[in-house]
């Protein structure tokens, strides 16, 4: 897997560089800046890009408008951003046009590398990755919603790791639980919160994180 | 050179004073003559409805005194009241007129001919023969030149004018502006709803430095402390894989990680010491301004003589103040010394930062001053900046103690 590192931070970059580089990933650029983020994808036309949130000139979103224009460069390449704080605005920003090949995690998730090479492996091939402190933040917030109410605790798990952009195999896999019974929930789940089932897990996220976000912005 | 140099600044500014001081002078004589004829009609009864117009007229031109008078010295507010004949504001403006509409246009017209004169004769060798026989006069009309040595003479009028301008024309600029410093000055009453006006805006002004201030904290904590806390984790976890599969490697990474951890916390310290210096609260101001003094490129000299504490927040401006102004000498001024003098005025605190550097400082240069200002005024201080071209550059402020 060719991988391109986008981040402001030298030590941090270099950090990162090394990790992959250990697990036999081809990081074939790094980054500083979103120009020359830019520049290597259409250098290198990697399959994936991890990208900061926070770079230069503001720090502050350059990131994300930085991912979505390197996606409209290189159609298909997956992006995984990486931010020191969750602001769901963000979230929504990046899953604008679905969430295929798009992951968004908090930066120290890194840290546990297994899981962060399973999240990048994912986005790679055409997935969904959201940090679960963004899903909770948005089935915390949500104030009661009819619907939500009518969820089992069950549900709700499976919902909250459908959010973070788990397949059906990994949610069961979480909950210990077999695969059919996962299915059997996320009919059940879809039927209460009246959404039309889809079985590809990028859309089944975008679907259900939009749903979380109107119900919020209903309260 | 220095010195010459900072000496025709000074008169080239006050001439330039006397000449603005000229401008408004001929508005007062209008002024004054519409006083007048309106005097004299209110004697048959009609003047009395052009009265307030007249009032009006003349607090328009005193406003302008006011504005001009305040870009070159310190404000000068007017009073906030409309004009009326009852108000004693409105009687000294009428004397300030009177004033300023005979003395200060003299002055004005004194400082307008002096340069005039000084260049009419400076070159007057060059041009006396275009003029006609018995006509080739200096410009005090005496005495008629029939040579070049006379001429030459002549010449050194021009510079006896010079002489005169420079020599003369910061008082004469500083006469002028004295009644209107002294009359057009807001009295006691208006003097309090200025200061509610005063205390609103540097409140907000607080409130401004006090979120930028906050912002600059949640800048290096976020972009700094942390992101170094997450590369320690990022190391780690690359250890813990190392250690699995090449345990060789493993050190190296677990001692990159170490360094990212002293890293964050050398940080973290400096964070920590922008808020508000350890030493500060742990020891005392004196204490405190004796390490920055140290801490100075510009060999700095430290006259601290404070018993007893003040308010944390008024120690931490002045420490800021003072840690501002030494940033500035050793980055702009040249300065070869610099000397801070701290003394208790009373109530309150007196702090004056000099240094011997090559003046022009400019507080809306971007150059800290008025983030100075700014703190020291949000606690009911003044502060005074002198730094003309050539030096010395003088910071004085005195702000009240708060406790």
């Amino acid at each position: 897997m060719r991988v391109v590192i986008a981040e402001d931070d030298p030590l941090l970059r270099e950090g990162l560089a090394l990790l992959l580089r250990a697990e036999d990933l081809d990081v074939v650029a790094t980054a500083g800046s979103p120009d020359e983020l830019l520049a290597a994808v259409d250098e290198h036309r990697p399959d994936v890009a991890i990208v900061d949130v926070r770079m230069p000139p503001t720090h502050t979103d350059e990131g994300i408008a930085a991912a979505v224009e390197a996606r409209r460069r290189l159609p298909g390449l997956a992006v995984l951003v990486l931010s020191a704080y969750v602001e769901q605005a963000f979230a929504t920003d990046l899953l604008v046009g679905g969430g295929a090949g798009l992951g968004y995690l908090l930066k120290e998730r890194v840290g546990r590398v297994q899981e962060f090479l399973t999240a990048l492996h994912r986005v790679a091939a055409g997935g969904t990755a959201i940090d679960p402190e963004i899903v909770a933040q948005l089935l915390v917030r949500t104030t009661p919603d009819a619907r939500l109410d009518r969820l089992s605790p069950r549900e709700r798990d499976v919902l909250a790791l459908m959010a973070e952009g788990l397949g059906n195999t990994a949610v069961a896999e979480r909950l210990f639980v077999t695969e059919g019974a996962v299915h059997k929930h996320i009919r059940s789940i879809f039927a209460k919160l009246d959404l039309t089932p889809d079985d590809r897990t990028d859309r089944r996220v975008t679907a259900v994180l939009h749903y979380l976000e109107d119900a919020r912005r209903r309260s | 050179m220095r010195n010459v140099l900072a000496r025709a600044r000074v008169t080239l500014d006050a001439l330039e004073h006397l000449v603005g001081g000229l401008g408004t002078a001929v508005l007062s004589l209008v002024a004054l003559l519409f006083v007048t004829v309106t005097a004299a009609a209110c004697l048959i009864g009609v003047g009395l409805l052009v009265v307030p117009f007249m009032l009006r007229a003349v607090r328009a031109v005193a406003d302008r005194e006011r504005g001009r008078l305040t870009r070159w010295g310190p404000d000068l507010d007017g009073p906030v009241r409309p004009p009326s004949i009852r108000d004693p504001a409105t009687w000294r403006e009428l004397r300030w007129l009177a004033g300023h509409a005979t003395a200060g246009l003299l002055l004005g017209i004194f400082g307008l001919v002096l340069p005039l004169n000084a260049v009419r004769d400076g070159t007057f060798p060059l041009w006396w023969r275009l003029l006609p026989d018995g006509e080739a006069t200096s410009s005090l009309g005496f005495p008629t030149v029939h040579t070049a040595g006379g001429a030459a003479g002549v010449s050194l009028l021009g510079l006896a004018w010079v002489g005169i301008a420079v020599g003369l024309t910061p008082g004469m600029a500083r006469l002028q502006a004295w009644p209107g410093r002294r009359l057009l000055r807001a009295d006691t009453q208006a003097d309090l709803a200025l200061r509610v006006a005063r205390l609103t805006a540097t409140r907000a002004a607080a409130l401004d430095a006090h979120a930028t201030e906050l912002r600059r904290i949640e800048r290096s904590l976020h972009d700094g402390t942390q992101n170094r806390i997450v590369a320690v984790t990022v190391l780690l976890g690359a250890a813990r894989r190392a250690l699995e599969k090449d345990p060789a490697t493993a050190d190296a990474i677990m001692e990159r990680a170490q360094d990212a951890a002293e890293r964050a916390l050398a940080e973290l310290r400096a964070v920590v010491r922008s808020i508000l210096p350890p030493v500060l609260t742990d020891r005392s101001l004196p204490d405190a301004l004796t390490a920055l003094a140290a801490d100075c490129a510009v060999p700095c000299r430290l006259d601290a003589a404070l018993s007893g504490r003040c308010a944390a927040s008024v120690e931490a401006t002045v420490y800021f103040a003072v840690a501002e102004a030494l940033t500035n000498i050793a980055r702009h001024s040249q300065a070869r010394q610099a000397v801070v003098t701290l003394r208790r005025d009373g109530p309150g605190l007196w702090l004056r930062i000099t240094d011997d550097g090559r003046g022009g400082a400019d507080e809306h240069g971007g150059s800290g001053l008025q983030g100075i200002r700014r703190r020291i005024e949000a606690h009911d201080g003044t502060l005074t900046v002198t730094s003309p071209p050539g030096g010395p550059t003088i910071l004085e402020a005195s702000l009240p103690c708060g406790s």
